[in-house]
């Protein structure tokens, strides 16, 4: 064979490969029947058919039979795909700076890994955002990033929003490396924190830091602009609070921050699996809320404890709420499961299935993309076999910004 | 053990102050101008030349090719096999001993590992034999700025180049958790401050003075490097990206080299579907050894193996020559049979991508370094 025809043979090859990939991809149009659509802001659809061009949602029909063509789905019930703004997910160790306490600027943006396979994961058991933030290593390890479980093979391409969160720490993680110095310091970890006492000392001193920054160059330091966004409002602040006295802490000092008028935290409350706790000091917040896998024996993380009907209790007091896997690979502890969990501890199906949909849409501000089954948004639908949540039920089909991840039809 | 140590660094003291330190020219009374005629002769583009001269002189090559006159009085030697240009490794360690890097600071961007380096190390006279006439001798990426790499001949003690390309790791082995940076964020910010108000080796980087070899092992290391590349408008090339073809957009976008390889036998297929992704889309190429973990011979099965899964045989040949001492910033010293360029050459006993052809001889400057009679 020549030198020119195997040349071409291999730019041919090449351009199969990709044709055949793209081939998958460029169908994003789908009339995607359900004989009952959820669209999570609105009604409940009875025989619905979705519109989806262009990879958004184009509407919802009720009333329809379903077609049978190559650009017809169907299934049981349709959801829109499930958001969990606690996923541990491309993000390893490699992804915190632990040379500093208080990393404001680092951008978790820059560290994602989109080629993880748990992506795809999270992406067939219906979970189509996520936000994704470095490990709680540091008391404010950086900003969140708001991205696609799957798509284009790249960080900017799956992004729906950079910079979402900041997101901090409180208890005992973030302190449990750090040692103090006796003699000479040995390595970076020979510091304060060394207990939650030095953890919420470095929350507040950040803040106070960044708030007489303002309007000072001298003053200013790496993150500085990134602190003041959370006291001007513009970012929500997220913090780890596994147990009531860590979410004592993040309100103590939201109230702070106001009382001084340094400004008005946004706060979302993570894995607070103790919410339940203190119900009235939790609705005097305001905060958003939300909460871990639910743990079968009643036992998370740092200590705490979280009863079944946190959700309920939760939701109760009027406050946003959301459930999340809280990055865990168990298949009991996956978002779908969570919803079902909530429901036993008597929350509402229609709270349930917002929990995994447009209310943490809302928290971190993508609500405008994801979230709802509405017309003009990202058409990111979940296909189920029966109702979703129940234990009898499973995921069987996934469409992420129109392209079908998981293909709900029988394989021939 | 400690007198077991000394013992051994004894005898290699020994051996060292009795042998030259680095494979030196055959001492056979060989002319300063001679011409090769060799049966075939395979340039650096991949073209073959039937019944071809190289004709040398002072150690150069003045001409090559069909019809080349030998001017009368010069001696001829005929080959009756594969005349090519000598090899290059374009990534190894050869010569540096194990010490590839200072652990003690992330950035030690002017550091020279070619003034750190041991030519007589017998890995020089392994890669020789195997036809590689030039390395790329890069400090190991376990810090983010680890030093500037070095061009070096595997004969003569030649070195080309003393910094040839700003290393820079964007791998999770220059994220250590207890020195700063311990996060790919903060690497990216380190470097972003360091490109945004250059000095030295960043300043001839930005520059375009400094070619960069980023290394990376990841796809989204690759993409992360490739696009930090395009940000700040820098050359160079990437090694260690396992799977750069399927990152292909961002490669390509950056204009970055691909240093790929060493391949044996055990790699996963999509790892040669990746250089034949980017042979495709004509992304410049090398190839790495590795050198020492690597034997010599392991470049050219590299090639081969990338040429058996579909890369074109050119390409591969352009990559472990021309192509490779391109991006080592040499090319235009050594990688082709051009006049002016020095007469590094290896007389093969059939095609060189061929694994049953073997070395039969090997010249650096002229001068016959390895085979023949001696």
């Amino acid at each position: 064979m020549s030198t020119a025809m195997r040349s071409a043979l291999a730019a041919g090859l090449v351009l199969a490969c990709s044709a055949g990939l793209f081939a998958q991809e460029e169908q994003r149009d789908w009339k995607i029947f359900g004989e009952k659509v959820y669209t999570a802001t609105g009604d409940v659809i009875e025989n619905g058919t979705v519109a989806v061009a262009g990879g958004k949602i184009r509407g919802v029909t009720g009333g329809t039979r379903g077609g049978d063509g190559k650009n017809s789905l169907r299934a049981a019930a349709v959801t829109p795909g499930m958001v969990d703004l606690s996923v541990r997910v491309g993000a390893g160790t490699d992804s915190v700076e632990q040379s500093r306490e208080v990393a404001p600027d680092m951008r978790t943006a820059e560290s994602v890994d989109v080629f993880d396979v748990d992506w795809d994961v999270q992406a067939r058991s219906g979970v189509t955002t996520a936000l994704v933030c470095a490990p709680d290593f540091d008391v404010i390890g950086g900003l969140g990033v708001v991205v696609k479980t799957a798509g284009p093979s790249g960080v900017r391409a799956r992004t729906v929003k950079a910079d979402a969160v900041l997101r901090g720490a409180i208890g005992s993680q973030p302190s449990f490396r750090n040692h103090p110095a006796f003699g000479r310091p040995d390595d970076f970890f020979s510091r304060r924190p060394t207990t939650r006492m030095g953890v919420e000392w470095e929350l507040r001193k950040a803040f106070y830091d960044a708030a007489a920054a303002r309007g000072s160059d001298e003053r200013a330091f790496p993150g500085s602009d990134e602190l003041r966004s959370v006291l001007e409002g513009t970012r929500p602040l997220m913090l780890q609070t596994w147990t009531t006295q860590d979410i004592r802490t993040a309100i103590f000092f939201k109230e702070e921050m106001e009382s001084e008028g340094l400004g008005h935290p946004r706060l979302i409350l993570d894995a607070a699996a103790e919410a339940w706790k203190e119900p009235d000091l939790l609705a005097r917040s305001g905060a958003a809320v939300v909460l871990p896998p639910y743990p079968l024996d009643g036992r998370t993380s740092d200590n705490s404890f979280m009863t079944l009907d946190s959700a309920k209790l939760v939701h109760d007091l009027g406050l946003p709420l959301a459930l999340s896997a809280h990055g865990s690979g168990d298949p009991a502890a996956r978002l779908d499961r969570q919803a079902g969990f909530a429901m036993r501890g008597g929350l509402s199906f229609e709270a349930a299935l917002q929990a995994v949909t447009i209310a943490p849409a809302r928290m971190v501000g993508v609500d405008d993309r994801v979230g709802s089954i509405e017309a003009g948004k990202d058409a990111d639908l979940v296909l189920w076999s029966g109702t979703p949540f129940e234990t009898s039920s499973r995921v069987i089909g996934v469409v992420i910004d129109g392209r079908l991840v998981l293909d709900p039809r029988p394989t021939e | 053990m400690i007198s077991t140590t000394k013992m051994l660094t004894t005898g290699v003291l020994a051996a060292v102050l009795a042998a030259p330190a680095y494979p030196a020219p055959a001492s056979d009374g060989g002319a300063d101008t001679y011409a090769v005629r060799a049966a075939r002769m395979l340039l650096a583009d991949g073209r073959e030349v039937e019944d071809a001269v190289l004709l040398v002189e002072g150690g150069k090559i003045r001409a090559a090719g069909r019809g080349v006159d030998v001017p009368a009085g010069v001696p001829v030697l005929e080959h009756d096999g594969v005349l090519t240009a000598g090899m290059i490794a374009c990534h190894g360690y050869s010569g540096t001993r194990g010490e590839t890097g200072d652990d003690t600071r992330s950035v030690l961007a002017e550091a020279r590992i070619a003034n750190a380096l041991d030519l007589g190390h017998s890995d020089f006279a392994n890669a020789l034999a195997a036809g590689i006439t030039t390395l790329v001798i890069t400090p190991a990426p376990d810090n983010l700025a680890p030093g500037s790499t070095a061009v070096v001949k595997t004969a003569g003690g030649t070195i080309l180049s003393s910094a040839a390309h700003l290393s820079l790791s964007f791998t999770d082995d220059a994220l250590r958790a207890n020195r700063y940076p311990t996060s790919y964020g903060g690497a990216l910010a380190e470097l972003d401050a360091r490109l945004a108000d250059p000095s030295g080796a960043f300043a001839e980087a930005v520059a375009g003075r400094l070619p960069v070899l980023f290394e990376v092992s990841s796809r989204d290391e690759t993409q992360r490097a490739a696009e930090f590349a395009t940000r700040h408008g820098l050359g160079g090339a990437l090694h260690g990206a396992r799977r750069a073809g399927e990152v292909l957009s961002a490669v390509q976008q950056s204009g970055l080299g691909v240093i790929v390889g060493p391949f044996d036998p055990g790699t996963p297929g999509r790892q040669l579907d990746s250089v034949v992704a980017l042979g495709g889309a004509r992304v410049p190429l090398a190839f790495g050894l590795d050198a020492p973990q690597e034997d010599g011979d392991a470049l050219r099965l590299s090639a081969a193996m990338c040429v058996r899964d579909g890369l074109d045989p050119a390409l591969a040949w352009q990559g472990l020559t021309s192509g490779g001492a391109d991006i080592a910033g040499v090319g235009r010293r050594v990688g082709r049979l051009e006049a002016g360029l020095d007469a590094d050459f290896v007389l093969w006993s059939g095609p060189p991508l061929d694994l049953t052809s073997s070395v039969v001889e090997v010249y650096v400057d002229g001068a016959r370094v390895f085979g023949g009679v001696r």
